[in-house]
């Protein structure tokens, strides 16, 4: 069965391919509940991520009240401006119930230092959420997630876990 | 695990490898007709030859040659890592001038590097134990593979270890309009069509009980209003599967073949999954395995399949479909494909063509060529 959209479940918009690999990873985490994940076909760019939330996705949020959703960017080293574009796009309604993650510039770099695979660091990024701790969560391309993690872990953890 | 796999002068293949390099799930993309199925042809063969099936006429006709090049041997080889030994196994097939039948060439299968038996032509070679250099010859029949002929010793028997690891090899490409109900006999082989599915499960729960629970634990996912299922006598031999469903007023009974194309797909599924766990690790090859499903089902099903052989066994699937390509990464999905039908097919990781965009919108663009 698909998501049940009446049910809590977290949907997942990547911004490109190297984004949605790294979500095939964590997916493949055995303690995650994949029926309450989808990850979106990815939609080409981080200014198309922002566009499709505010076109499609945060009408669909508020009809259904159990829906979160993660949008997964590349930061491409603006990070504050960034995060303050997207969040300044969130709905005050909706808001609690999107959060924002991605790699300070882009996968690519991360991938290459950590000489591990996309899905490889997406499966340790899943056991590190599973298990509560931060390795490569605290990898300086990874660490300006941390509040949004934080707000992940208290919103999210009990849906996909 | 299987590591490497080797055909040659087979239906589309030349030279063909396939090096799997520690992938417990891998995808393979490509055009129609560009050999997808046809590796699962070869898989055949040797789950045939596994299964017990001696005759060479009856695994590989004379059609089966590339491009009707009879005038060159066709060969197999296989290297899996099975319970902390490496073994290989090669098959060399030939056709000579004006015979009708292919016959073996060369046959050999190696456990670490020692031959546990080797042959040329009609001379098999027998290592009879580790300490001993002097083995057991005899004669075979050119037309019969000596494989299933060699009486395996024990359970550790390398050839017994090889063998039952070709027989349990997974190759389906399921038709479930032909996956009927009703069980007259278990097993531990299914078929290509899947259309022995309930033997299967019948003998799947006969020797493991246990895999009920992840059976039903998988279906109930699927299907949250499967109550559980059972199978019904109906004689001596006979039973039928029936799937019971909870409903408002208590329990609705449905006869298995009664499923819809989807529903008989999802059992499989689970079986599957339950037989990997149970008496794998099992070498699984699904050809299409997004048919019959709804888009919805689709990227899960996939995504629960490469899950269940993430931790033991491997799975390989191929698809045209969107949803199934995006729950595989590069690092796992082979390009695959020919230049035309007199030539051979090729093969390449996603991982090692410089993707610009997105590969499903390069597939459909027709942009990606070996």
């Amino acid at each position: 069965m698909s998501v049940n959209v009446y049910r809590p479940h977290v949907l997942v918009l990547a911004e490109d391919d190297a984004n949605r690999q790294i979500a095939n990873g964590f997916l493949l985490d055995p303690n995650i509940k994949t029926r309450n994940i989808q990850v979106l076909p990815s939609v080409g760019g981080w200014g198309k991520v922002l566009e499709s939330f505010v076109s499609d996705h945060v009408d669909k949020l508020r009809q259904y009240s159990s829906r979160h959703l993660v949008l997964l960017i590349d930061f491409d080293g603006r990070i504050d401006d960034r995060k303050r574009l997207f969040f300044d796009g969130f709905p005050d309604d909706v808001r609690d119930r999107v959060f924002l993650l991605g790699t300070s510039s882009e996968p690519e770099p991360l991938r290459a230092d950590c000489g591990k695979s996309l899905e490889e660091i997406g499966k340790s990024l899943a056991e590190e959420c599973f298990h509560k701790n931060s390795t490569l969560w605290l990898h300086p391309l990874l660490v300006h997630n941390s509040s949004e993690r934080q707000r992940m872990t208290d919103n999210v953890s009990e849906i996909i876990f | 695990m299987l590591q490497r796999l080797y055909i040659h002068n087979f239906k589309t293949f030349q030279n063909f490898e396939l090096k799997f390099e520690g992938k417990h799930s891998s995808l393979l993309v490509g055009k129609n007709g560009a050999g997808k199925s046809s590796i699962a042809k070869a898989l055949s063969v040797l789950q045939g030859i596994g299964r017990g099936v001696n005759r060479v006429g009856l695994l590989v006709k004379p059609q089966d040659f590339f491009a009707a090049q009879t005038s060159q041997p066709m060969r197999f080889e296989v290297e899996v890592r099975l319970q902390e030994k490496t073994y290989r196994y090669i098959l060399v097939l030939e056709l000579p001038e004006k015979f009708k039948e292919l016959r073996v060439h060369e046959e050999k299968l190696e456990c670490d590097g020692v031959p546990v038996y080797w042959r040329e032509q009609a001379q098999v070679s027998l290592r009879k134990n580790q300490a001993a250099d002097e083995g057991a010859r005899f004669l075979v029949d050119w037309h019969l593979i000596a494989l299933p002929l060699i009486q395996e010793q024990s359970l550790t028997d390398p050839v017994h270890i090889f063998k039952a690891w070709l027989a349990q090899m997974v190759i389906i490409s399921p038709i479930p309009q032909l996956m009927f109900g009703e069980s007259s006999e278990e097993t531990l082989w299914p078929t290509a069509t899947g259309n022995n599915m309930v033997d299967w499960l019948a003998g799947l729960l006969g020797q493991y009980p246990a895999a009920y629970t992840s059976i039903s634990s998988y279906l109930q996912d699927v299907m949250p209003d499967l109550k559980d299922f059972r199978y019904e006598n109906l004689g001596k031999d006979n039973k039928r599967l029936i799937v019971n469903f909870a409903t408002e007023s208590g329990t609705l009974p449905v006869n298995f073949e009664e499923l819809s194309d989807g529903e008989k797909c999802f059992f499989l599924c689970s079986v599957i999954v339950a037989a990997n766990k149970s008496y794998g690790p099992l070498l699984c090859f699904w050809d299409e395995p997004d048919n019959y499903l709804s888009l919805a089902e689709v990227g899960h099903f996939v995504l629960q399949l490469r899950r269940a052989f993430e931790q033991r066994g491997q799975i390989m699937m191929t698809t045209h479909n969107e949803e199934a390509i995006r729950k595989f990464s590069n690092e796992n999905t082979w390009l695959i494909g020919r230049a035309s039908h007199l030539e051979p097919t090729q093969l390449r990781l996603l991982d090692e063509l410089n993707l610009g965009t997105d590969v499903i919108q390069s597939l459909m663009r027709g942009e990606l060529y070996i």
